[in-house]
């Protein structure tokens, strides 16, 4: 008997329909095999699934089954095609109909139970997009595919339940999406919690309004990584478009929790230097997104920027440039978005105390200057606001301390929000959305200078011996100050303040 | 570039070498051998762990004495040595890099570009040994006699106690040359050599001038371009300007040090600093700023 069943497997970000034929036959031994390109999770299934069937009210049927997964020339990977095969088989064995425009989805336990299964987001877009009513899945999965409106999203405990349900004993309702975010949330670090930093705070507050890039310079202990982490908290929440991106690339990743919802914090991701390259880029011969997918629209947080290997320093260059990146393997060639805001920290030196006011710092010139030319011009002018990070007193953290009138994050990030919907209206015609983005044309077109700004700018650029790219990005920061300040015209003030912030390394 | 070898029977041997106790027997030069550069030398000489304070004052220092036609003696070791070589040749002056090495080789290497410089500007590189021979631990003893032997008088920038500078001051003393030293503040390790050469009798230097009456006692016009023009800088400032320029005469800050001296936020704080930059009045090392004309 032949049973058809439908999935979907996923390249990249986009998924496909898959077809689960099952075919019960009485001809020969009893056998059972799997074809379609498979891998060793999929091969693997016939156990779970001969045993889940087995430890539930009913029999594994003695016959010679075969399973193929079509088109089966489409590499198969994952552990959701468990739930497909099984009902597959159920449905010749006792004798019911699949029902159609439905999709089925889950990883089985031994048990018959099922588990939590990582892609269920793209399952259910998926599903909407072509056509499909319903789809059934683990209930811990559910929450996730429920946020999808239009389709009837079943919540599967186990094999016994599912049997149930579709031999017409018992009725299932459809799960409604439960939003799990708590509202007015504290973000984890506060920029009120740093004490001192004046500037990197300034600094950090620009980046964060005009999406560019930062990069941060200081001794040890100086509070470069609370800074950081402070990021995300003044940035403007997640859309419900940038949220479901979000939330997809992370299903696709099995980096949801059971019973997780959509994402509604901005990622923030921390990666260690011992990172190869495609653990931060993303690939491998099945491509897999890396730390600069995950971080989509959130902040990628690169602490001792210098100790990072070259190679997956000079592999971020296209996703920096171009928010997106393509990985192509013989089999396949997938895109993976990546519009994150990179903040990088590193030592002035390899101790860590050059410009220290009390410690000695024991590098040579040459040492000194062999550090920092590990991060390549290329990748440095990728980054618009430099900023060094003074060392701490802790006397004078003490008075602070008194003093405390410090700005909560709340409060910068009314004016990050402000300041960027300036930029949404400037760029409304365009496909870019803040100053960041800018190219030279826009600049052009965009930034309207004084002339006294002008002036102001040539002083510089003949006094620091700036580079035309420089030049470039120093407006393209001055107008996010100009944004903070609601100022219709870059003015001379703006362009003095964005001096602070350019590269001071001589690469 | 002229290349070449003088024995010590040569006329144009420096005389002032020459009177020293072992003078080497041969010296190899590269750039102009003339006999003016020996004329006025000044040894500089100072740590390899130089502080912003220290390359500050070397380069104030020097400029004002290499503009005035003293030659600058000094080793071409990092730090104090090649501010001290940079410093006269930005100024316009002369200066003889003596090298721990053979002839041939430029030592540290990545020094190149300032190598070349000094012999561009008419200035002298020296060795006493020929070919490639790397430096070694004790050829640098044996290049500070030269460097001390050259020079009328020892300025010493920065030295810690033991060091290859206090070396050079010792040879200076021993040829009965004078010294001068450059006060720092105690708390430096790099203070530690000047100080003790100054309760040993040398002479405290606080400005290009000190330098400058001993090699020209009779000279008359001692101002600085910098003074003439310091009245004019320091007009048409305001309030928070002034407040800054005084703050910074006292001692060097960092960027939120100056916030909270003129009680601004970081952006204003960051808007007056970045034009007064551009006027020339202050300037950034490292992290912290100073007043332009110290």
């Amino acid at each position: 008997m032949f049973k058809k069943v439908n999935s979907a497997a996923y390249s990249g970000l986009k998924s496909i329909g898959i077809d689960v034929e099952v075919n019960t036959s009485k001809k020969g031994l009893p056998d059972f095999n799997i074809v379609g390109l498979t891998s060793k999770a999929v091969d693997e299934s016939e156990e779970r699934v001969k045993n889940a069937i087995m430890n539930s009210k009913t029999d594994f049927p003695q016959r010679r089954i075969t399973v193929n997964l079509a088109p089966a020339d489409v590499p198969k990977e994952g552990s959701f095609y468990d739930l497909p095969i099984a009902i597959g088989i159920l449905a010749s064995s006792l004798q019911f109909e699949v029902p159609e425009k439905s999709l089925f989805f889950g990883e089985l336990s031994l048990d018959g139970s099922l588990r939590h299964t990582k892609g269920a987001l793209p399952l259910a877009l998926f599903a909407q997009s072509e056509g499909y009513k319903n789809i059934f899945l683990p209930t811990e999965s559910a929450n996730e595919a429920a946020v999808i409106k239009g389709i009837n999203v079943y919540p599967i405990k186990d094999l016994d339940q599912i049997i149930s349900f579709l031999t017409g004993k018992i009725k299932l309702e459809p799960a409604k999406y439960k939003s799990k975010d708590k509202k007015g949330e504290d973000p984890e670090f506060d920029m009120s919690e740093i004490l001192g930093q004046e500037q990197t705070k300034r600094a950090a507050e620009i980046a964060a309004a005009g999406g560019h890039n930062l990069f941060m310079i200081g001794s040890p202990g100086s509070g470069k990584t609370m800074i950081a982490r402070s990021i995300p908290g003044i940035l403007p929440g997640l859309s419900n478009k940038e949220s479901l991106d979000v939330t997809k690339i992370y299903s696709i990743s099995g980096n949801t929790a059971p019973g997780s919802g959509l994402i509604r914090k901005r990622p923030f991701r921390a990666p260690h230097h011992s990172i190869s390259k495609v653990g931060l880029i993303g690939g491998g011969s099945r491509p897999k997104p890396g730390e600069v997918t995950l971080a989509h629209r959130g902040v990628l947080f690169l602490d001792e920027f210098n100790e990072f290997p070259r190679s997956a320093l000079e592999a971020m260059r296209q996703p920096l440039e171009d928010g997106q990146l393509t990985i192509s393997r013989s089999k396949e060639r997938v895109k993976y978005p990546s519009e994150f805001m990179l903040v990088a920290s590193s030592n002035p030196c390899p101790c860590g105390y050059l410009n220290h006011p009390e410690k000695e710092c024991d590098c040579t010139p040459r040492q000194t200057k062999r550090y920092q030319k590990k991060i390549s011009g290329p990748i440095l002018d990728r980054i618009d606001l430099h900023v060094e990070v003074p060392s701490v007193d802790v006397e004078k953290l003490k008075k602070e301390r008194r003093a405390n009138d410090n700005e909560k994050s709340k409060e910068i990030r009314k004016r990050v929000i402000k300041a960027r919907e300036r930029q949404a209206e400037r760029f409304k015609k365009e496909e870019i959305r803040t100053n960041a983005e800018m190219k030279n044309r826009h600049v052009k077109k965009y930034c309207e200078l004084s002339e006294k700004t002008e002036e102001i700018l040539s002083q510089a650029a003949a006094k620091f011996n700036i580079s035309a790219r420089g030049y470039f990005k120093m407006i393209k920061v001055a107008q996010t100050i100009a944004d903070l300040d609601f100022s219709e015209e870059i003015k001379s003030d703006h362009i003095a303040e964005a001096l602070q912030y350019r590269t001071k390394m001589n690469n | 570039m002229t290349k070449g070898k003088i024995k010590i029977k040569d006329d144009r041997y420096p005389q002032r070498l020459k009177s020293i106790k072992n003078p080497p027997e041969e010296l190899y030069h590269k750039g102009n051998f003339d006999q003016d550069i020996f004329n006025k030398c000044l040894a500089v000489v100072g740590s390899r762990k130089m502080t912003k304070y220290g390359k500050k004052i070397c380069t104030k220092l020097v400029s004002e004495v290499a503009s005035r036609g003293i030659t600058i003696v000094s080793g071409f070791m990092y730090g104090i040595d090649a501010t001290a070589h940079k410093a006269a040749v930005e100024a316009g002056g002369r200066t003889i890099a003596v090298m721990p090495c053979g002839i041939e080789k430029i030592h540290p290497s990545y020094q190149v570009d300032l190598y070349k410089k000094i012999i561009k500007k008419n200035g002298l590189i020296l060795s006493e040994m020929s070919g490639k021979k790397s430096p070694a631990k004790w050829t640098y003893p044996k290049r500070n006699r030269i460097v001390a032997g050259l020079s009328q008088a020892t300025l010493v920038v920065q030295a810690a106690e033991e060091s290859g500078s206090l070396i050079t001051a010792g040879f200076a003393k021993e040829f009965k040359r004078k010294i001068f030293s450059v006060p720092g503040p105690l708390n430096s390790k790099v203070s530690i050599g000047t100080a003790k050469l100054i309760k040993d009798g040398a002479d405290i230097v606080t400005s290009g001038k000190d330098i400058l009456k001993f090699f020209q006692p009779k000279q008359s016009n001692m101002t600085f371009k910098q003074e003439d023009g310091k009245a004019a800088q320091y007009e048409n400032l305001s309030e928070k300007e002034k407040i800054v320029v005084e703050s910074l005469q006292v001692e060097a800050l960092e960027v939120d040090d100056i916030a909270q001296k003129i009680d601004s936020p970081a952006n204003k704080t960051g808007t007056i600093l970045s034009k007064m930059q551009l006027k020339g009045i202050i300037e950034k090392e490292g992290n912290k700023y100073y007043l332009s004309d110290f």
